[in-house]
């Protein structure tokens, strides 16, 4: 398989401008602001059938063309760079190691929705990729590829890198929009939405990192050479972070479609030691999931992971094997999302406290067999009614290890202690 | 004696805000600068910074409360991180975190009595496939052992 | 306006674009319940109590935050939105320490209400409740108990989005978010207490109303703020004869859900006062308790041979009291100096909000009713201290305490040859006084105010008065036919009806047509 997102990392010092520019970089962005009108742009990226690399999976063409055309106020383009869901480290490879391509996709795509101030949000964490980026923006304005009249073009473009402070919460794009207003990451109800209404109430588009890094890639090749590659609905490579009890940890790029126990075993070779596969999490933690009877015959697309009753999500794969405490798991991702309710609605901030409590007790031995409904039915009743879908991310995953791991969770209740050890 | 910025600091604040589409905008990057540049983010700072930036004190207390790297209580020089979220928990953060607990002599939440370390659990840091890890201030530790801990506190003391 | 056609629990409602699915279903009188929802504020939409079912949607939605739309098919009541309703009430009551019996919202807590409504079974909640501050003094006029609090954020976008002034911000995050002020400042703007009001449940209580009196027990009088000309609708809240609070009501074309906190608690100097119980007459030695017929006859006689006078009515009194006033004062002098009080100060943007520059709530109707000969009250002022007059009525205006010039205005009133002050206590002005007779307060009268902007408003009798005074329209009324003028009218609303009739702005109007939120008098606003 080609690469097209890790095409450069390997590459001695891929992340300077000279290096980049020797492979082809900046061109696509010469090529639209030269040949394509910005709905050219936006018709490329549509006909590629790019999704959107965040975890929902939205069309990014049409996301774009969402933007209202006629609209006075300035319009926002934001490159979501929070990457913050547990297990999921792609954003971060892209950033240190191929920060042009990025950049070159941040221009692409203000272009495209004719934006001409850009935000690249990073998570304050970052802080060897803020200085990554900090200097390649740098290169890209002295090279002529940001502020005023780029390459010629007449087309002017202001990006800021802007740094958060620690909350996973502003990944979520109306959380990512409060905090970029200077408040708290607070979620925004919805509608309306963030094209029309979003910073500032102007029309805002936010994509993904691994999104946008990859939009330079199709307008310089072609919408059809990357929808050739993938299924019929999910198009292109798309890139999966593998941890927990794996040989091979690390980032990997699979056209979508690959099979995913094939992708386990053989790519990223297996569970180690003399262990077994217990369980996995294709999506990161907010993504229910797959026991490992589950995982035969699904694929790594966004159709088939839905099938099975999970989500692609941001391509998290996490992987437990047999020696896991599944109620310790569901406990560390619940206590994960207790700490990071934003707290704003009611579900979602007594839901997530509620249930981590009962999974604690659980956890020391202090459970009860009527705790594992009672979870279920909190985790029911904030699915689907809070304000963002951070409630839904941290409910399902919850309902999921009781519901796929009942017998363990009974037995771990009734010994009052970890069946495992 | 009233806070106030550094001149030099003061170039680059007015720098930063007149960069963003509205000052207010840029609170959270000058709360950022505060830190480094007070230290922490004790109640004059939060009142410095509200008013430069021109938002009510309370707002920007509210804010500072949100965000985990904003700290108003003082840390030590070297801020230990511990990722504790699942990817890392599965590869041994407990250890890791139990390990600098006896080395430092602290509890998770303590800074050590020479104001050298302060200990905290964190959630992910974007680097499960290299669990389990921490941070030490900006720089990341990756494939921890606790020989690596070790190693690490030495080669910071 | 685009009519709008839906349908909500099976019944037709007709509404207008751009409204959201909660306002529709209130005017149709379809009680969808909520608590973040509040019609002046931004939305917020983070307590979901209002989750409703909407056809062809999969998920439930907030109708606080759903616009209405053409063929919409609502369901307010179906299985799926109570289970859900309940399902919220519990969130919202898992750290909640459930201790209504002590506190002071008990009665008014919309907690409380949709607990009931909703039979809520014992708590499933058995883990450790998480602890917040009590009882934390926010300002002069506000605590906070932030174990009772359900973060609806109502009162922080009321300081945010109304006053402007952010004193209130959420703190922490998660099931740790409380509501704080910055450590050190208080909140102490002027429209403070609002917050209050439009807290759903007992968090922000009123530290001036906190455990005076259970709510249940409270006697409801709508009535007008005397506060100042603005003439902010209010409920005057009372208990065994006292007043106990002042609550706003919603008049969209006057306060809309707001008071001042100068005018929410201005009933403690107007009302609760050593009263005035028996007409005092000057004797040698000082004033001596008489009866009210000496005393008006002596006043009248006194008034009548100090000419020229000077007549000052209260920005208090009523229309009603202004109309025969006028009247009284006409008979005792040619050439009458007639003015209602009236003085400005400078107002902060805050209350700019609200307020207005006076504290005399009926000045624009006192002088409608013909109570302004002179040039305005700060010309009579400057009149009476450089000596022009001769004998006085002063009306419910201590003018001696007056800040500035109170030590002039005293010399000025020694000087005269004759004073009659009428008022509800024995103040430093009427201390001066020939006569001096006992009258009532605001909030024991019925009468009407004529807003600053031209809105005529009703009063209405919330206290019984004492005995021995009288109002100032019955004194009024008592001394015309001795002057030879006379009256028909013995009751406010027959008095009113005469100033329908003899007054042209006021022409066709009655106490009926005023109703409970007042009428907006047709002509421009006169100019001050
Ligand atoms: C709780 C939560 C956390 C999220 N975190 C991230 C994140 O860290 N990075 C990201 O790109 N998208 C994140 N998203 C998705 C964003 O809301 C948004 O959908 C995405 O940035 C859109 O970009 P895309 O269309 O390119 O995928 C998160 C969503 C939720 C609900
Ligand atoms: S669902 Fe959770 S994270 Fe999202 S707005 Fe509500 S409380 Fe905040
Ligand atoms: S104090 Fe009252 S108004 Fe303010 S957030 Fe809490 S419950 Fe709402
Ligand atoms: S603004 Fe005036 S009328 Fe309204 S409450 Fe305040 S004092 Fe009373
Ligand atoms: S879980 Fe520790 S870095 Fe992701
Ligand atoms: S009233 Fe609609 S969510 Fe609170």
């Amino acid at each position: 398989m080609e690469k097209i997102l890790l095409r450069n990392i390997d590459i001695q010092d891929s992340h300077t401008l000279q290096v980049y520019e020797s492979r082809g970089g900046y061109r696509a962005l010469r090529k639209a602001l030269k040949e394509m009108t910005p709905e050219r742009v936006t018709e490329e990226v549509k006909a590629s059938g790019l999704r959107g690399r965040g975890g929902a999976g939205f069309p990014t063409g049409m996301k774009w063309s969402f933007v209202p055309k006629d609209s006075l106020k300035p319009k926002y383009l934001i490159c979501n760079a929070d990457e913050s869901e547990p297990g999921t480290f792609k954003d971060r490879l892209l950033i240190e190691k191929d920060p042009h391509a990025m950049v070159e996709g941040v221009i692409l795509a203000s272009y495209a929705i004719q934006s001409h101030t850009a935000f690249i949000y990073i998570r304050g964490e970052l802080a060897f990729g803020a200085k990554v980026l900090e200097r390649a923006i740098a290169e890209a304005y002295q090279a002529g590829y940001l502020g005023k009249n780029i390459s010629g073009s007449g087309y002017d473009l202001e990006l800021i890198l802007h740094r958060g402070a620690g909350a996973y919460i502003c990944g979520e794009e109306t959380g990512l929009l409060s905090s970029l207003e200077g408040g708290r990451g607070w979620p925004k109800v919805k509608p309306p939405f963030p094209a029309t209404h979003g910073l500032f109430g102007c029309p805002t588009i936010v994509n993904n990192v691994e999104t946008l890094a990859v939009v330079p890639w199709i307008i310089d090749q072609g919408a059809a050479r990357y929808a050739a590659i993938g299924t019929e609905k999910s198009k292109g490579t798309k890139l999966f972070c593998v941890s927990g009890h794996i040989r091979n940890p690390g980032v990997y790029e699979v056209e979508m479609g690959y099979p995913f126990r094939q992708f386990l075993e053989e790519d990223c070779g297996g569970v180690p030691g003399g262990k077994k596969l217990k369980g996995v999490i294709p999506g990161g933690a907010s993504m229910p999931v797959l026991r490992a009877d589950e995982i035969e015959g699904v694929r790594m697309d966004y159709e088939s992971m839905q099938a099975a009753g999970t989500l692609l999500g941001s391509g998290g794969v996490i992987v437990m094997d047999d020696s896991t405490c599944m109620v310790k798991t569901a406990w560390n991702i619940a206590r994960f999302f207790a700490h990071e309710s934003c707290g704003q609605c009611s579900p979602c901030r007594e839901g997530c406290h509620w249930m981590e409590k009962i999974f604690a007790r659980i956890d020391n031995g202090s459970g009860e067999k009527a705790d594992l409904d009672l979870i279920l039915n909190i985790s029911g009743n904030i699915i689907g009614r809070t304000i963002c879908p951070f409630g839904d991310a941290a409910a399902m995953p919850a309902a999921a290890f009781i519901k796929k791991y009942r017998d363990e969770f009974e037995e771990h209740i009734r010994q009052k202690r970890c069946v495992l050890t | 004696m009233a806070l106030e910025f550094s001149p030099e600091t003061w170039r680059r604040f007015e720098e930063l805000v007149g960069r963003y589409p509205k000052k207010e905008a840029a609170l959270i990057p000058v709360l950022s600068m505060a830190q480094k540049e007070f230290g922490h983010l004790r109640l004059q700072a939060m009142e410095y910074v509200a008013k430069i930036i021109e938002l009510p004190a309370a707002r920007v207390y509210s804010v500072v409360s949100f965000y985990t790297m904003l700290n108003m209580k003082p840390v030590g020089k070297y801020h230990i991180q511990v990722c504790r979220t699942l990817p890392c928990a599965l590869m041994g953060a407990e250890r890791m975190a139990a390990r600098l607990k006896r080395k430092l002599g602290i509890q998770v939440g303590e800074t050590t009595s020479d104001g050298n370390f302060t200990l905290t659990e964190v959630e992910c840091l974007a680097s499960c496939g290299t669990a389990p890890m921490m941070q030490v201030n900006e720089d990341y530790y990756e494939n921890l052992t606790e020989a690596k801990v070790d190693d690490v506190l030495e080669s910071l003391k | 306006m685009d009519p709008v056609k839906l349908t909500i629990d099976g019944r037709e409602v007709v509404t207008t674009k751009g409204k959201k699915v909660i306002q529709a279903a209130a005017d149709a009188g379809i009680v969808i319940p909520y608590y973040c929802y509040h019609p002046k504020l931004s939305i917020a939409g983070n307590c979901r109590m209002c989750l409703v079912e909407i056809e062809k949607m999969p998920r439930l939605q907030i109708a606080c935050n759903t616009d209405v739309s053409e063929g919409m098919v609502v369901l307010t009541q179906s299985p799926k939105v109570v289970e859900a309703r309940k399902s919220v009430m519990e969130f919202l009551l898992v750290n909640h320490p459930l201790d209504c019996p002590i506190c002071d919202q008990s009665g008014e807590c919309w907690l409380q209400d949709y607990y009931m409504q909703h039979d809520l079974q014992g708590s499933r909640f058995e883990e450790r409740k998480e602890h917040d501050r009590k009882r934390e003094i926010f300002g002069p006029y506000v605590v906070f108990d932030g174990e009772r609090c359900i973060k609806c954020t109502r009162c922080v976008r009321f300081l945010q989005e109304v006053t402007r002034t952010g004193e209130l911000e959420v703190l922490n995050r998660g099931d740790h978010s409380t509501i704080t002020r910055f450590p050190g400042r208080t909140l102490d703007n002027p429209l403070s207490v609002n917050v209050v009001d439009i807290c759903p449940v007992g968090a922000l209580t009123d530290r001036d109303f906190r455990f005076k009196v259970r709510v249940w027990y409270l006697k409801k009088t709508p009535s007008v703020c005397p506060g100042c000309s603005t003439g902010c609708n209010i409920s005057v809240e009372t208990y065994q004869n006292r007043i106990a609070r002042f609550k706003p009501r919603v008049n969209e074309e006057v306060n809309s859900h707001w008071l001042c906190d100068e005018g929410r608690y201005c009933f403690h100097a107007l009302t609760e006062v050593e009263r005035l119980t028996s007409p005092l007459i000057r004797q040698e030695g000082g004033l001596v308790p008489t009866d009210w017929e000496t005393a008006l006859w002596a006043a009248l006689t006194g008034l009548g041979k100090a000419d020229p006078l000077a007549g000052v009515l209260s920005g208090r009194n009523t229309n009603e009291e202004a109309f025969l006033f006028g009247k009284v004062i006409a008979k005792l002098s040619a050439q009458p100096a007639l003015e209602v009080f009236y003085q400005e100060r400078e107002l902060t943007e805050t209350e700019k909000v609200l307020k207005s520059p006076d504290r005399s709530p009926n000045f624009q109707g006192a002088r409608d009713m013909g109570v302004s000969t002179n040039g305005g009250f700060d010309l009579l002022l400057r009149e009476l201290i450089e000596g022009k007059f001769r004998g006085a009525y002063i009306v419910g205006e201590d003018l001696v305490s007056l800040p500035g010039n109170g030590e002039k205005i005293r010399q000025a009133l020694e000087k005269l040859s004759f004073l009659v002050v009428q008022d509800t206590e024995l103040t430093s002005t009427a201390k001066l006084a020939h006569v001096v007779l006992p009258a009532t307060n605001f909030a024991e009268k019925e009468g009407t105010y004529t807003n600053r902007k031209g809105r005529v408003q009703k009063l209405n009798a919330a206290l019984v008065p004492p005995v021995g005074a009288l109002h100032d329209w019955q004194i009024f009324a008592r001394l015309l036919p001795d002057v030879g003028e006379k009256i028909s009218s013995h009751t406010p609303a027959e008095i009113f009806q005469e100033i329908s009739r003899q007054i042209p702005r006021y022409g066709g109007l009655s106490y009926a047509t005023i109703g409970e939120l007042g009428i907006q008098l047709s002509d421009e606003t006169k100019q001050l």
